[in-house]
């Protein structure tokens, strides 16, 4: 058990005088700044949005697709599984008959509201045949206009997985 | 009354906005970029005009178009309106009459006739910038006080506190400092400083007088109401402060105000520490003597230096999207900086040509002394920033500690010292 003596700072003269430390101060925030005005590549910034971040997992859940059928015909079959299973109500589908045999249904229309979105994956995980997913890895949007955010459906079927499906 | 000095007056008056209100948008955007650059992150960088961000100046522009386009809000409790309305105006005004009396350069003489290069003629500088520093509190305190708000209330008591404790300090530095000197007049105290001590160093007011100069550079910190003095505005702790219920081009005549306060204090302490307007070891006579030295001096220097600072301009005045306008902004930028130098570099090439007048000389003396009067302006004012962002803010105790307990003493003592020396030693 040994007493562990804390050394007390501020009582010597050199503390008291305040001046060096404000001049060690300042002299760490000037070599930050001469190091960054001589070459602006050395701060780490990216200028959002022209640049995007590429260190997203592959599991991140971005911007939603439709995935494609071997024909390349839409794999939705509009039996509206995720837009009962949004929490965020922001998934609209327009059914209509599907006449080549695949499938009885397909949507006419499918738009979702990226502003609405909470990107909780909730549709993705209702889906029974794996027709939306949400693995584009477009983590931000970006647009003028609100009407710009609403997706529809050869937006989204247009959209591509970020990484090759193993 | 005749041409030559009306337009000796005009030019000077151009002068002191310039370098008072014309210095306030670059400062806020050197303010900005310094913070940005201090801390690892870039800054403003991305407003642009047709593609011209001047390295991010253009944002200080549009901030100040905002700002006076701004709806001038008053609250409805508010109801000393006259006060309420004259505060701003007090702050400005008198920080903007404060720089009215720096010299940019010696005396010109142009043909029998000499000019005070000031923007006001006055001989008694220093107490004109004490008088009117002091009273720029008056509008922080009113403005605060008209506010009808408690945390304006309390930013501008700590104003009032704080410029009266450091008022008495500033002022005792500067009594030792006029000891020495031995003139209040501005012009006469740069040209004491053109002198050399021991033949090699500048005799300047920070190496003859260093404890009043520090002393100086402090209470002048708080004067201009700059970090570690920011009390009064306290934005982390009393919301605004002074200017917390004012909006649009009140509060953009408060912030303006700041930035040239803080411009008329650098250009004080660079006028009595600093050596003013003097190149150091070169003073106004040795410039007239040796012009055609000084000239060719500048024809090898300025490409050289222009040769620098375009390929600083290259390597960093990138935008990351390859087809985007604002990366035509360098070559443009080099363009008009090789204009520059074919524009200087010819005409000093005549000028040694063909000889120069006596006339001709004084005045491009001035034109050099202003450039070195401001180049220091700027270095000091990036020291405002530079502490700015480097020290924390004081705690109101602590702040008057260091203001009576610390300061005060040695100014006195400092006075005493300068006194006893100039007396035994002669001046």
């Amino acid at each position: 058990m040994g007493i562990k003596i804390v050394p007390r700072y501020g009582k010597s003269l050199k503390d008291r005088l305040y001046l060096p430390a404000i001049f060690g101060g300042m002299k760490t925030t000037i070599s930050h700044f001469t190091k960054n005005l001589i070459d602006t590549s050395n701060i780490k910034t990216e200028c959002y949005p022209e640049m995007q971040p590429n260190d997203i997992t592959d599991r991140y859940r971005g911007v939603h697709r439709l995935t494609h059928r071997e024909d390349d015909s839409v794999r939705c079959v509009a039996c509206f599984m995720c837009a009962t299973a949004c929490p965020a109500d922001c998934i609209f589908i327009e059914a209509v008959e599907r006449t080549d045999g695949m499938a009885e249904k397909m949507p006419a229309k499918f738009s979702i509201d990226l502003l609405e979105c909470v990107f909780c994956g909730g549709c993705v995980e209702a889906c029974p045949c794996d027709a939306i997913r949400m693995d584009t890895g477009i983590f931000t949007f970006i647009a003028e206009k609100r009407e710009d955010f609403v997706l529809n459906k050869e937006q989204l079927l247009n959209n591509t997985a970020r990484k090759e499906e193993n | 009354m005749n041409i030559i000095l009306i337009s000796v007056v005009i030019v000077n008056i151009i002068l002191a906005l310039l370098f008072s209100l014309g210095a306030a948008p670059i400062l806020v955007w050197v303010e900005r970029r310094v913070a940005g650059f201090i801390q690892d992150r870039l800054g403003p960088n991305r407003c642009n005009i047709a593609g011209f961000r001047l390295g991010g100046l253009i944002q200080s522009f549009a901030d100040m178009l905002k700002l006076v386009f701004k709806e001038d809000f008053r609250a409805g409790n508010i109801k000393e309106r006259f006060i309420f309305r004259i505060a701003p105006v007090i702050v400005f005004v008198s920080a903007f009459l404060s720089f009215m009396v720096m010299p940019f350069a010696d005396d010109l003489v142009i043909g029998t006739q000499t000019f005070i290069m000031q923007g006001l003629p006055l001989d008694f500088g220093v107490l004109w910038f004490l008088a009117l520093a002091g009273l720029s509190v008056y509008g922080i305190i009113l403005g605060g006080w008209s506010s009808n708000n408690k945390y304006s209330l309390l930013g501008s008591v700590r104003a009032g506190a704080q410029v009266i404790s450091y008022e008495v300090s500033m002022t005792l530095a500067l009594v030792s400092l006029l000891i020495t000197y031995g003139s209040i007049h501005l012009v006469d105290i740069v040209n004491f400083q053109s002198g050399l001590i021991f033949g090699f160093i500048p005799a300047w007011g920070i190496i003859m007088q260093p404890v009043a100069a520090i002393i100086f550079i402090i209470t002048s910190f708080a004067e201009a109401n700059r970090t570690p003095f920011d009390i009064a505005e306290g934005e982390s702790e009393i919301v605004g402060g002074y200017h917390t219920e004012y909006s649009a081009m009140k509060f953009g005549l408060f912030f303006v105000g700041e930035y040239v306060a803080m411009s008329a204090s650098s250009a004080l302490m660079v006028t009595l520490f600093f050596g003013g307007y003097n190149i150091p070891w070169v003073g106004t006579d040795t410039l007239k003597e040796h012009f055609d030295i000084v000239m060719i001096a500048i024809i090898v220097l300025l490409p050289l230096l222009s040769y620098k600072f375009g390929g600083w301009i290259l390597k960093n005045n990138v935008w990351p999207k390859a087809d985007d306008k604002r990366n035509n902004e360098s070559k443009w930028l080099i363009r008009i900086l090789v204009m520059m130098n074919i524009f200087v570099v010819l005409l000093l090439g005549s000028f040694l040509f063909f000889g120069v007048s006596a006339t001709t000389t004084n005045i491009a003396v001035a034109i050099m002394q202003v450039a070195t009067f401001a180049i220091k302006l700027l270095l000091m004012n990036f020291v405002f920033v530079w502490v700015r962002w480097t020290l924390p803010r004081f705690r109101y105790d602590q702040l008057q500690d260091l203001g009576w307990k610390v300061l005060l003493p040695i100014s006195i003592a400092n006075i005493f010292v300068t006194a006893i020396a100039i007396v035994a030693f002669g001046a």
